[in-house]
């Protein structure tokens, strides 16, 4: 609830501030601008409701985006599908060896996560000898097309938030998410196979980053192996101003998706009024206290 | 719940009202690829100048970080949407930007590109012909090493237009003379750190390197950091571009034996007036040269020079 208002406030105030806050034009740009951190704050609320957090999401969006770009150079519709195919199946693997060696190798998820996107981003260099590649005409078209209205980035991000939300909130392996982020112990206890679990939170999360890497790409225009910087920041805060507990346990879908369009709105808005960029940097901090701030003083009562 | 209402409306008060005084003058937006060095501040300079003489608003506004092609998209969608009357802007990236200049082209807003271009050479340009300039530090750097020699090289991002043409300008030189050899060539992602890390790597594996040619700011800090700490200060000699206070300091020092100096204020300046004679329909040439200079410890003092180095905006 008490993000939504938020943003809702946020909105109306910007509406007021920057006349052209709430035009159609600049409400798909937002969602545009968005939809990958909103993918990959999904991946990281799945993890975290679980207990775990996931470091290697930004630079998986660059792993997964050259490896499509690279794949795809033949430009035929074929070899596209083809490799976005790759390029999700390359995130998948990647997540659930984080999984793996988190569950079944015990090693805490924030160091293996952290191992992988050293290794992620390393391999995007040696995939692309540290080059952008250049993709075929057709891919960049995706992601700036709109279909019934809506950009397509912003559809694709809409998809994977309701099947995440549909997964956690009204399926078996969904509340076995919540039970061993609660209380992992507990949930072993009580039969639930937590190691299993714990693999496939991650192998998705990874799977959603080469999603959000295919979206990215296709909106650069360009392989770049050094997108996403820092991307897995801004999925973490958008998980946590959406009422996600980085304790386990605590989190849902919906309000990781107002906790992304706070940050996109937040961002576009501040570029409208033309506020320096670095107070940007400053405004999403404070935001991030804020939320967690107000969260926690609403519990206490 | 009515406290985090009261809470955001707060934090929001500032937009507001800056929302609310928002001027009727001609608008332009500069942005440039980052922020934070020297060279881009002396853009900035350079475009407020040109701002204030023909009395339009000057909105500069850039990324924190030159590899964040995503923020510089994002930031020139934004101000094609608040409608600015024009923008003039150093690409990140020279195809992932081409998007963005048909957008502007669509809203009719001109657009001039400063430093580095994009690929559609229908849209002018505004740059230091960087072939011309890394060529013309290749020869600096060879008169220095006394013609042969084995030489390092650090461009700063590959596929960024800027660092691609220095390289080959220094490069094709370097090949026109059979004593020259490069040695090496470590990027160092406009990162000091980076700079500095590449260039232990040069002098480890390549002791006997007479000379390096760093191709912007950070690398030339970092390997003049790295010869002054190994005490190789005018035994190993650098070239670098730009000019820096921290470039001066080690031109002065005799770390570095020769700047390859742009002329950012310019493209600045250049880059403004272009857009504002854009905007009013003038003849904008599809290609302007800001030219470089060889500044040496020998013409540091030189009044042309002092003109040049000068930083405006920084007393």
């Amino acid at each position: 609830m008490g993000p939504l208002v938020a943003l809702l406030v946020m909105g109306a105030a910007l509406s007021f501030a920057a006349r052209d806050f709430l035009t159609g034009d600049n409400l798909a740009n937002v969602a545009r601008q968005a939809a990958v951190i909103a993918i990959l704050a999904v991946a990281e609320t799945i993890v975290i409701i679980g207990g775990g957090i996931d470091l290697s999401v930004g630079s998986l969006t660059a792993l997964t985006g050259v490896t499509a770009a690279v794949l795809m150079s033949s430009g035929t519709p074929m070899a596209i599908a083809a490799a976005c195919l790759a390029g999700i199946l390359c995130g998948l693997a990647c997540g659930a060896t984080s999984g793996l060696l988190t569950a079944y190798g015990r090693m805490p998820s924030f160091i293996a996560t952290l191992g992988m996107m050293g290794i992620a981003r390393g391999v995007a260099f040696v995939v692309t000898a540290g080059q952008n590649v250049t993709l075929p005409a057709a891919f960049p078209e995706f992601a700036a097309a709109e279909a019934l209205g809506v950009p397509v980035p912003a559809l694709v991000a809409a998809v994977v938030a309701v099947a995440a939300h549909i997964l956690l909130s009204r399926t078996v392996p969904g509340r076995h998410t919540y039970a061993i982020g609660g209380n992992a112990e507990a949930a072993r206890l009580s039969g639930i196979p937590v190691k299993r679990v714990v693999t496939i939170l991650f192998a998705l999360s990874g799977l959603l980053s080469g999603i959000a890497g295919l979206v990215l790409t296709s909106r650069l225009t360009i392989g770049q192996p050094t997108a996403g910087q820092g991307y897995e920041l801004d999925a973490i805060a958008a998980a946590v101003i959406g009422g996600a507990s980085l304790m386990g346990g605590q989190g849902t879908v919906p309000g990781t998706v107002v906790g992304a369009a706070i940050i996109g709105v937040l961002r576009n808005g501040l570029n409208l009024l033309n506020v320096e960029v670095f107070w940007q940097q400053v405004a999403i901090g404070v935001i991030i206290i804020a939320a967690v701030f107000f969260d926690q003083f609403r519990r206490r009562r | 719940m009515r406290r985090i209402i009261a809470a955001c409306l707060l934090l929001l008060m500032p937009i507001l009202l800056c929302g609310c005084a928002r001027e009727q003058k001609i608008r332009i937006a500069v942005v440039p690829k980052g922020v934070a060095f020297d060279f881009w501040r002396t853009v900035r300079a350079g475009a407020e100048k040109a701002g204030s003489e023909l009395g339009v608003t000057v909105i500069w506004k850039g990324p924190t970080d030159e590899r964040d092609v995503a923020g510089q998209i994002a930031m020139l969608e934004d101000f094609i949407t608040s409608k600015v009357d024009a923008i003039v802007m150093a690409a990140c990236d020279a195809k992932a930007l081409v998007a963005i200049v048909n957008k502007a082209r669509e809203a009719g807003i001109p657009l001039i590109t400063i430093d580095s271009g994009v690929d559609d050479k229908s849209v002018p340009f505004i740059a230091t012909d960087n072939i011309e300039g890394a060529r013309i530090a290749a020869q600096t750097l060879v008169r220095l090493i006394g013609g042969k020699g084995k030489v390092g090289l650090i461009p700063f991002l590959r596929g960024a237009a800027t660092s691609d043409m220095r390289e080959k300008g220094f490069l094709d030189e370097i090949k026109k003379r059979p004593g020259v050899q490069v040695a090496r060539k470590l990027y160092s992602e406009s990162e000091t750190a980076k700079g500095m890390a590449v260039t232990e790597d040069m002098l480890t594996s390549v002791p006997d390197l007479a000379g390096i040619f760093a191709a912007n700011e950070p690398g030339a800090i970092g390997a003049a950091q790295v010869i002054e700490e190994r005490r190789l200060a005018g035994k190993v000699k650098l070239v670098a571009f730009d000019a820096a206070d921290s470039e001066i300091a080690a031109l002065k020092k005799g770390t570095i034996q020769a700047l390859i100096v742009q002329n950012p204020f310019k493209m600045g300046y250049e880059g403004v007036k272009a857009a504002v004679s854009a905007i009013r329909g003038g003849h904008v040439p599809l290609y302007t040269d800001t030219g470089v200079t060889v500044v040496t410890r020998a013409n540091l003092n030189a009044p042309e020079v002092q003109t040049l180095l000068a930083k405006p905006g920084k007393e």
